[in-house]
């Protein structure tokens, strides 16, 4: 987490599953009830940064007062469609910043076989993105889904690929300034 | 030879070699695109940096009086004496503008990067300092009910020993930040609560001083026989991983090869 | 203060240490020694070659007052075999053929019979070591002597070199045209290789780790750097947190005197890319 980096405060604000262990009075707030309690087993979708500090108790294995799970973005049923076919899924619509997002999570869950996927999913996303980026033409046909289904790290990846390129060109003459 | 150039020749004074010249350059071409390939502050090569800013100085001398000379060109002896004025003009001028090119381009990176990381370096800087007085200001100031931002900007005027800055950087940084945090006072934080006003709090876990990133990659070539790269960057850590054999090119963390690089034997690309 | 440029030097300025590489001009007028910042000048005295750095080369061919003498590699029958071999060769499906040889390093085929490397640095005025590397080494100076067998390896700034030389003294070169679409093929063929290293970038994610990107170009680093860069950043942080687990395992292993290295040897195998 970085204190300054606006994509890592954005990242803090992406909502996971908590389920409350412990009956809270006075905390219905966090429901869209004010002033009433929360009750003990309830489940609501709270920010990264308020879920990871009320599980705190939980992962030390003393008193917990709420449970993580995983967030739908990184569910089972997303590494499936990962695993079989990372260019068709649409990061951005499960989550604005996608990888950032799991980093979170993986520092909180021990999940190994989730960074395989996810690194694999990053590899063969970043080899398309480099062909998307590399030409001159820019986005077409199935590429503009494609490149709209990008998380921001992964854009900001297409923004560097496509930068030099273009600088590239420029420098060797195949294209003008601006 | 003429006298001329006898004379010029001492001037230069002792071991100031055309090879010693020919090397500074070198030097100085690969500590910029080293500069420029990574996220932090290289250490300041200040006797290459003196010797190459007095040369500097020199051929703008030697040039402006190859100027003046051909200002008079008008008398026909001067011009048959002379007929590569021009030309030599020209190709003076052009290799200082590409030495200054270098070290301009080299002395901007190096304050970008450290306006980006000011508190970073401050702190650093200041953990580093023998007085009693600025290692226990912190503590007292956070009593302090007038707190502003700028009381939390490291004070080095009692460090000796800058490095990786130079004396010009290190007093550069502490005005900027100085600057900065009064800016940051006036216009905001001076509403805040006192014990809101700091800029190095780590309050939550998440520290207001952040340095660079040293587990980047850089593309490195290796000069030396045999280079291990490192697998963390702390100091002692001796864990290998990798090894580079001579003339090879390689993507690796910077934190793994940074020693091999202070040696000479690692070149960034 | 704003520096725009982001890390890493950009092709502009890897062009800029391109015109440091030294070639040999014919000379069409005379000119005395000079005192550059980058070292002495040699007078020029036609028809004797001289060796200039190249922006001084360009400045003067610029002005018709020299002619430069392509490097070996710049010719149209040394980049067919190049091209062959980048594109055809077994051993360099996925590496880039070898780079010209630094001063004291011994030949593939020497390394491989045990010959090992003489790196004698020189010794900088503040007493450090210096080891002499691209643009400061001869690398795209005329040869005298041909050998027939051995093909010129394509140095360190060779897009660059080419590209400049084409543009400026297309006239010095043997067939500007084929060298231009053979340079052309030569970096696609090259950039292919270069993409596909993506797919070993784990390799370098992971600390001390790497992946080996020998014989590589300085302006193929500079139009990738952004990217590859950028893709291992990516993969080392969603693997920071099993980096960070392997670690205090091997540490613990260590503690326990169980720690052969083993788990190191097994890697080293995908590295090389």
């Amino acid at each position: 987490m970085s204190y300054y980096d606006i994509d890592s405060v954005l990242t803090d604000a992406q909502k996971l599953p908590c389920t409350f262990e412990l009956e809270v009075p006075g905390l219905g707030v966090l429901e869209g009830n004010p002033g009433e309690d929360i009750k003990a087993g309830t489940r609501i979708d709270l920010p990264l940064w308020l879920g990871e500090m009320l599980s705190i108790g939980a992962r030390l294995g003393t008193s917990r007062l709420v449970t993580l799970d995983m967030p739908e973005a990184l569910s089972e049923r997303v590494m499936n469609a990962l695993k079989a076919d990372p260019r068709t899924v649409d990061l951005r619509a499960l989550a604005p910043h996608f990888y950032s997002l799991s980093e979170r999570i993986l520092e909180l869950f021990e999940e190994e076989d989730m960074v395989d996927v996810l690194s694999d999913t990053f590899k063969k996303r970043a080899s398309e993105i480099a062909d998307h980026a590399h030409n001159s033409r820019g986005a077409v046909g199935d590429g503009v889904d494609f490149l709209r289904g990008l998380d921001e790290t992964e854009r900001q990846l297409f923004r560097a690929a496509h930068d030099r390129a273009k600088e590239m060109r420029i420098w060797s003459g195949e294209a003008k300034r601006k | 030879m003429d006298i001329d150039d006898i004379l010029a020749s001492v001037d230069r004074g002792a071991g100031a070699s055309p090879e010693s010249t020919a090397l500074d350059h070198q030097q100085l071409t690969r500590f910029w695109v080293a500069e420029r390939a990574v996220s932090e502050v290289l250490p300041w090569p200040a006797p290459l940096m003196e010797r190459v800013m007095d040369r500097v100085r020199m051929q703008i001398e030697t040039i402006e009086d190859l100027a003046s000379s051909s200002g008079d060109t008008g008398t026909p002896t001067n011009a048959t004496h002379n007929p590569n004025l021009n030309l030599r003009l020209s190709i003076l001028q052009t290799d200082l503008a590409r030495t200054q090119y270098i070290i301009r381009s080299l002395l901007r990176q190096r304050l970008a990067k450290l306006t980006k990381h000011s508190m970073h370096y401050l702190v650093q800087l200041a953990s580093r300092s023998k007085s009693p007085f600025s290692q226990s200001q912190s503590q007292s100031q956070s009593q302090n009910p007038n707190m502003m931002p700028e009381d939390s900007v490291p004070d080095i005027s009692a460090v000796d020993n800058v490095s990786p800055l130079s004396e010009q950087e290190s007093s550069f940084v502490h005005a900027h930040q100085t600057l900065l945090a009064g800016h940051y006072g006036g216009s905001f934080m001076g509403s805040f609560p006192r014990t809101l006003r700091r800029l190095d709090d780590n309050a939550g876990g998440t520290s207001m001083v952040q340095g660079p990133e040293t587990k980047e990659v850089v593309f490195a070539r290796c000069l030396g026989v045999e280079v291990p790269v490192f697998v963390g960057g702390e100091d002692g850590e001796e864990e290998v991983g990798v090894t580079m054999r001579m003339g090879d090119v390689w993507v690796v963390r910077w934190e793994g090869v940074r020693r091999a690089w202070e040696r000479g034997e690692v070149e960034l690309l | 203060m704003a520096f725009p440029l982001p890390r890493g030097i950009t092709p502009t300025e890897i062009a800029f240490l391109a015109e440091m590489e030294t070639v040999t001009v014919v000379p069409r007028q005379r000119l005395e020694g000079l005192e550059l910042l980058g070292g002495p000048l040699e007078p020029l005295v036609p028809p004797r070659r001289a060796s200039l750095p190249l922006w001084l080369a360009l400045l003067l061919k610029r002005q018709r007052r020299a002619n430069i003498m392509p490097p070996p590699w710049l010719h149209p029958e040394a980049l067919s075999l190049l091209l062959e071999i980048e594109s055809q060769h077994q051993d360099y499906k996925n590496a880039f053929s070898p780079p010209p040889r630094l001063p004291g390093q011994p030949s593939v085929r020497d390394y491989q019979d045990g010959v090992m490397p003489t790196a004698r640095p020189q010794y900088t005025r503040d007493g450090q070591k210096y080891y002499p590397a691209p643009p400061f080494l001869p690398q795209n100076v005329a040869q005298t002597t041909f050998s027939p067998t051995e093909v010129p390896p394509l140095p360190f700034h060779w897009v660059e070199v080419g590209n400049m030389l084409l543009d400026a003294a297309s006239d010095d070169l043997v067939d500007p045209d084929q060298v231009r679409r053979l340079l052309k093929d030569l970096r696609e063929v090259r950039m292919a290789k270069m993409r596909s290293g993506v797919d070993v970038m784990d390799a370098a994610a992971m600390g001390g780790g790497g992946v080996a990107l020998t014989g590589v170009g300085a302006m193929e680093i500079g139009e990738e750097r952004g990217f590859l860069t950028g893709v291992v950043d990516g993969l080392r942080k969603i693997g920071a947190s099993k980096e960070q687990a392997r670690r205090e395992q091997m540490a613990e292993q260590r503690a326990n005197g169980g720690y052969d290295g083993t788990q190191d040897e097994e890697e080293e195998d995908y590295m090389e890319f």
